[in-house]
């Protein structure tokens, strides 16, 4: 694989191009791909790829998209060119299993095969931000979850009662998350539990000044370095890659695309989606990777469900399980809030895609989470009963097709509800849901199981 | 000029251009622009009438779904372009002024999609835009603001710990007695209506299309 020094250096001496043209050449790029590749949703009551000619035609247009185009530096605003040979080379050597934390919690986190009948690897949070009165009662409840692999932090608001402002707060605050991570998954009897910080900046400093081994980040834990949609990377991230990949922490990143942006509709989005686990993995030696496609309608809680979007994470998924070693999750996140019906049902849909596309479960958490208010233990747990259900049910592509219609007729149309502050519909002093939201998951399971998933009673 | 008061034909034209920028059709576009300056029709109606009718459109094809970013920016660049063959004829004193919007994330974050989308769908929705970018210093926002005779200021946000710069700018401009002068409007991921009240923003957007609509009201 061509090293971080040579990618640095391209970052430096490639071509010059001003964003807006970068943007445009992007969308111009993949909407031709989409038509070369014969990239298109069948249509409505798709929802799981049953096409293994097109995993490949999509895997192919990511591979001449990343070739194309290169990645972009948005730090020095220069293209970094890739050629057929070093995308391809870092395809084969890239790991499918990466070990992390130590002890009794020394974990395996593998790739996944489609339709794979082998229990998930689960991230149960966080990344919502947490204020630091409950943080570190927070990151005890989610540790305690015993399928729990490794935990990845949160942003900060608040350090030491001060608001955080500037690059030295911010350095304070990261060192401060990750203690606390590491006292939360002690207090909750897995003091190995690998950690993966979550950067409360993108700044080099912010990421770097976590490294710690005695009171930070461990050889063992990992770190979240993600390129921006539109396979665009920074400088900042960059020195955070060459830092770690000698300190030995794994990587993770954000990879998936986001259609309604430059990369197009939903068919546009599987190129990119394809696209950016590899260029995460070269830019920045990222390995585990969320990925998939999100629309940006979705993220922002404007429509809980898109045609379409479940069959482009299946391609993408399907793809990259099959034409590369990515290590993929399916990132859950609901457009409705914790403590709500429709949150449970939604997530309901990510964990049935998770095993059958080859996703290991990452993190459930609201779309548009603000303070406290972005999730629950409650549906983590709910993630990994829902998925294992589909597993031991034997759930095939179309076992699970079915049942993701039925799921989505059920959700289509609905506005996505707000939800609940942890607080409000959880009870972190004793790691159980309050009996409102109780409740709520007792019913939201017997709709699953009236639908026909097998959970456990 | 009402529209009910013209001819068949200037009206036919109107409607033309219209849908010729909704379907970004550009040659289009720039030739009916040419005919409504040949005809010696009012440019004023003609902008009015069919840019800002096509600018409505666009934004409920890319709230529909049906379009995308790549539509906003390429839709706000042809309303742009015909705007100027169709301002050819107006004397300069008549030229209605672009209400002016200066728009950025905020210093120390560098994440743009969101941004992206408002800044294009302002620009779309017929705003002037200055767009600086990502990771921009409080400072640069007011001194842009006061060089371009903005209207408003647009702030994003994306990190929790960037929030606080939305409000260093507010209070920087209470401090530099230029509050009242530029309305300030703020969104991003973390960031919620409660927020802006307490920072005392003038308005709140949770996307794209709400922003479209809130800065409509805000400076009308």
């Amino acid at each position: 694989m061509i090293s971080l020094l040579e990618i640095a250096e391209r970052t430096q001496t490639g071509e010059k191009v001003e964003e807006k043209k970068w943007d445009m050449e992007l969308f111009h790029t993949i909407s031709q791909l989409v038509k070369k590749y014969q990239i298109e949703f069948p249509g409505e009551g798709c929802f799981i790829n049953m096409d293994d000619d097109l995993a490949e035609r999509a895997f192919e247009a990511g591979i001449e998209c990343l070739e194309s185009m290169g990645i972009y530096c948005i730090t020095t605003r220069r293209r970094v060119r890739l050629t057929r040979d070093e995308i391809l080379r870092a395809i084969d050597e890239a790991p499918t299993e990466i070990v992390m934390g130590e002890g009794k919690d020394r974990r395996v986190w593998k790739q996944r095969k489609v339709e794979g009948r082998e229990k998930l690897n689960v991230c149960p949070g966080h990344h919502t931000p947490y204020s630091e009165d409950i943080a570190p009662l927070v990151i005890d409840n989610f540790a305690r979850i015993p399928r729990a692999d490794f935990i990845e932090g949160f942003n900060v608001t608040t350090v030491d009662g001060r608001e955080i402002m500037g690059a030295p707060m911010e350095v304070y605050a990261s060192r401060r998350q990750v203690g606390w991570m590491r006292e939360g998954v002690r207090k909750a009897g897995r003091p190995g539990l690998a950690i993966v910080y979550y950067p409360i900046n993108t700044r080099a400093e912010d990421l770097i000044g976590v490294m710690d081994p005695d009171h930070g980040l461990r050889r063992t834990d990992g770190i979240l370095l993600t390129l921006l949609p539109d396979l665009k990377m920074e400088q900042d991230m960059l020195c955070a890659a060459i830092v770690y990949e000698e300190y030995g922490s794994f990587k993770l990143s954000g990879s998936f695309a986001i259609a309604g942006g430059f990369c197009g509709g939903i068919e546009g989005a599987i190129v990119e989606g394809i696209a950016k686990p590899i260029a995460c993995m070269i830019a920045y030696r990222d390995y585990i990777h969320y990925t998939g496609v999100e629309h940006v309608h979705m993220l922002n809680a404007r429509q809980i469900l898109i045609p379409g979007i479940t069959w482009a994470r299946s391609v993408v998924n399907q793809a990259l399980n099959k034409f590369t070693h990515t290590i993929c999750m399916r990132w859950v996140i609901p457009t409705s809030g914790p403590g709500t019906e429709l949150n449970l049902l939604e997530g309901a849909m990510h964990s049935i895609e998770a095993p059958i596309n080859g996703m290991n479960l990452y993190a459930p958490r609201q779309c548009r989470t603000t303070t406290n208010h972005g999730q629950t233990p409650l549906e983590a747990e709910w993630m990994i009963e829902v998925s294992d259900a589909v597993i031991e049910q034997g759930l095939d592509r179309k076992g699970a097709s079915e049942l993701l219609a039925k799921l989505a007729q059920r959700i289509q149309g609905e506005q996505p509800q707000e939800g609940y502050s942890i607080t409000e519909c959880y009870d972190l002093a004793h790691h159980k849901p309050k009996p409102d939201y109780e409740r709520i998951y007792s019913n939201v399971k017997n709709q699953l199981t009236e639908m026909g998933l097998n959970l456990p009673q | 000029m009402e529209l009910s008061n013209l001819p068949q034909g200037q009206r036919d034209l109107l409607d033309s251009l219209r849908d010729a920028i909704v379907a970004i059709d550009e040659e289009k576009a720039r030739n009916v622009a040419e005919a409504i300056v040949n005809e010696e029709m009012d440019p004023n109606t003609a902008i009015r009438y069919s840019i800002a009718h096509a600018a409505v459109k666009v934004g409920e094809k890319f709230d529909s779904g049906e379009y995308y970013l790549p539509h906003l920016v390429m839709a706000g660049d042809l309303m742009d372009e015909v705007g100027t063959i169709l301002g050819r004829n107006i004397p300069s004193d008549q030229i209605g002024e672009k209400k002016v919007i200066v728009i950025g994330t905020v210093q120390g974050d560098m994440h743009s999609v969101g941004k992206n989308l408002v800044s294009t769908m302002l620009k779309s929705g017929g705003f002037q835009v200055h767009d600086m970018g990502v990771d921009v210093a409080s400072m640069a926002f007011i001194d842009r603001a006061k060089e371009v005779n903005a209207d408003m200021i647009a702030l994003s946000s994306l990190l929790t710990t960037t929030m606080p710069y939305q409000k260093e700018v507010i209070d920087d401009l209470a401090s530099m007695g230029l509050r009242e002068k530029f309305k300030v409007i703020v969104g991003g991921g973390p960031v919620t209506e409660h927020y802006a009240k307490e920072i005392g923003a003038d308005g709140y957007a949770k996307d794209a299309v709400e922003a479209l609509r809130e800065v409509k009201r805000l400076l009308a």
